[in-house]
């Protein structure tokens, strides 16, 4: 009975239905490109040397100094390779880098420069975001070559070009000043000021030799995760299992306004998708409210006859279930195209907003697409026809307040 | 508790429904005291606005009385919860209303089985039921016809059907010709005598037609909420 109800007045319950299936949409939508933005946020900032997990000396997230380095890199490795084992599909990779502070210079000029030390045979251009900007000359090929990766900005600073020499002055581990030169072998830009202008990419052995570090030396282990949801969880357990004098770290704490940022916008996407579902629900509210009012004498006939009380509120409840799946139905079938050219092709607003708009210290992708994890999906196939039955309460309840003998007076 | 008197379905003491309406009060039952009794075939008549259809929708638990008291079956109405007089009448009371209100989605065996199957009743047994109900009233072969499809005497007797499918102890049926022409409401009340002869169902109208008054072998009169008058066509039906 309840699914002939829903046809009495077609295009009412067409319209409805178009309701519910905008309100999926709208959902899909807004949770895909968090789901995606975020990801792809927190990926870039862990792509930039930190991982989404990083293992460090004590005492360095709030004091980073030379001396505070990781000196136990082998038994530290043979926990990962062994958590790794047991939870293979939580680490990607693992990357070792040596970091420093100093001058970079050439014959007529000096700036301040970031370094960082890396293993070329850890790096991928999917995992290095200096590796994937590279604009001219190639990436480093081996671990003690005298040869350096510098940010588009230094470049045009000391006015380098490939091929060119570059004094990089740093203090060592004891404290003595220490020079190197080095040729510029290739320039990335990856778009963030910041990076660009004071970014040195060194091969790691080659920095280490400079700093004094000893070959088991290294200033922090960068774990890249397949799933960076996981980060604080894989953090803790790392923690527990090597309980020394590391600290690990997940992104969120090692990129603390990345993470603030990521959380206000979160917060406002909730916000909005609870506006447009309150909205939504309304509209099946005033559907469902409309058609309960203009059968209040059947359902007066009906108590009449017999019909208890629960059963003309679950009767309704029962129109309002098959309206939800029907609209996450024709919703669903709305969204799969949508979502298939959204997660492959997308949106590109660099024409409206450029290439090199950051956030966080990270540079937000101009291209907007979208992803839908799992539980994203999950929460959105709940929460709609939740919606609609918690829009469906109300005329519920209004159809079991009628009074029989109301309702047929007259009839 | 239950009153003694055996074979009574329904028994009113001093029954009264008062409407108030900012001073003014309207007393549209007033002290009536009614017995029905077991295979009655009876009628309530008089003018508009006597408290004919009232007094119906007060034995029926449609509705409850300012004061006095309904005993239906030994079972005093006014001790009950909503939940237990929706049970009553869809258990003990058939329902024949004058604009027939079938349910315009269901199908005539559909509205018939309707009650059946609130009930809980296989629908098996409610095949077994329904069909040879619709047959007996002449309308083999609409089974599956919705009530925009019916004539009015067809929906009316649909509407009978319905009333009695779950053999109750009693049909209430408020001004059912209303709707009629004079040849489908001579067929109407032909079948619920029959029903009545056959099946021994009580049957209480509240009518102000003529050929139902006719018909009924106890009519009683109200005017102005109160009962003034009563007859008894028969020896047998008087209480």
């Amino acid at each position: 009975m309840a699914w002939r109800n829903l046809w009495r007045r077609k295009r009412r319950t067409w319209i409805t239905i178009a309701t519910i299936v905008f309100g999926v949409w709208l959902s899909m939508t807004f949770t895909g490109i968090g789901d995606y933005s975020y990801t792809n946020m927190i990926d870039t900032g862990a792509n930039l040397g930190f991982g989404h997990v990083t293992i460090q000396p004590a005492g360095y997230h709030d004091e980073p100094k030379i001396s505070k380095l990781i000196s136990e890199l082998p038994e530290i490795k043979n926990n990962i390779l062994e958590y790794s084992e047991k939870n293979h599909s939580a680490i990607d990779s693992t990357a070792d880098r040596v970091l420093a502070n100093g001058v970079l210079a050439t014959a007529s000029k000096q700036i301040f420069g970031f370094f960082v030390g890396v293993d070329p045979a850890q790096e991928s251009k999917q995992r290095n975001i200096y590796y994937k900007s590279m604009i001219e000359g190639d990436w480093l090929e081996s671990t003690n070559e005298r040869k350096v990766v510098i940010g588009k900005g230094i470049a045009e600073l000391l006015n380098l070009k490939i091929g060119k020499k570059l004094i990089y002055t740093t203090t060592d581990i004891d404290g003595e000043i220490v020079s190197e030169v080095a040729r510029v072998k290739g320039i990335f830009r990856t778009g963030v000021k910041e990076i660009d202008n004071a970014s040195i990419i060194l091969p790691i052995d080659t920095l280490k030799e400079t700093l004094k570090f000893k070959e088991s030396q290294i200033t922090l282990m960068a774990l890249f995760l397949n799933d960076q949801r996981k980060s604080s969880a894989v953090a803790q357990d790392i923690e527990t299992l090597l309980n020394s004098k590391v600290e690990v770290k997940s992104w969120d704490q090692t990129q603390a306004e990345l993470a603030s940022l990521i959380t206000l916008d979160r917060g406002g996407n909730i916000l909005t998708q609870m506006l447009i579902g309150l909205l939504v629900a309304a509209g099946i509210l005033n559907t469902l409210l409309m058609s309960v009012m203009e059968r209040l004498k059947e359902f007066g006939v009906m108590m009449a006859i017999g019909m208890l009380p629960s059963n003309l509120f679950l009767l309704v409840m029962i129109e309002s279930f098959f309206l939800a799946m029907l609209g996450l139905f024709f919703g669903i079938m709305v969204c799969i195209p949508w979502y298939i050219y959204m997660a492959n092709v997308g949106l590109d607003f660099s024409a409206m907003v450029g290439d090199e708009m950051s956030a966080g210290g990270v540079l937000i992708d101009p291209l907007m697409k979208i992803r839908l994890y799992l539980s994203s999906i999950v929460i959105i196939a709940l929460s709609v026809p939740g919606l609609t039955l918690l829009a469906g309460l109300y005329p519920a309840y209004k159809a079991v307040k009628t009074e029989p003998v109301e309702s047929i007076r007259g009839l | 508790m239950a009153t003694d008197n055996v074979g009574n379905i329904i028994e009113t003491k001093s029954l009264y429904k008062i409407y108030t309406r900012g001073n003014a009060s309207v007393n549209a039952v007033d002290n009536v005291d009614l017995t029905i009794k077991k295979g009655e075939f009876s009628a309530l008549c008089g003018p508009s606005g006597s408290g004919k259809t009232t007094l119906l929708n007060l034995i029926s638990a449609l509705d409850s009385p300012t004061d006095g008291e309904i005993w239906f079956e030994g079972q005093l109405l006014s001790g009950l919860s909503r939940t237990q007089l929706s049970r009553l009448r869809r258990d003990r009371i058939g329902f024949v209303f004058q604009s027939f209100n079938l349910v315009p989605v269901l199908s005539a065996y559909e509205n018939v089985e309707l009650v059946l199957s609130l009930q809980g009743v296989p629908p098996k047994t409610r095949h077994d039921i329904v069909m040879p109900l619709l047959s007996s009233l002449g309308l083999e072969g609409l089974e599956h016809a919705k009530p925009a499809a019916l004539s009015g005497g067809q929906q009316q007797r649909v509407a009978v059907a319905r009333a009695i499918a779950h053999n109750p102890a009693i049909v209430m049926a408020d001004e059912p010709t209303a709707n009629l022409d004079s040849k489908s409401a001579g067929n109407l009340l032909d079948y619920m005598e029959k029903l009545n002869a056959e099946k021994n169902i009580t049957f209480l109208f509240s009518t102000h037609d003529q050929k139902v008054m006719d018909r009924a072998r106890r009519v009683i009169t109200l005017v102005d909420g109160r009962i003034s008058g009563e007859i008894f066509k028969n020896a047998e039906s008087q209480p």
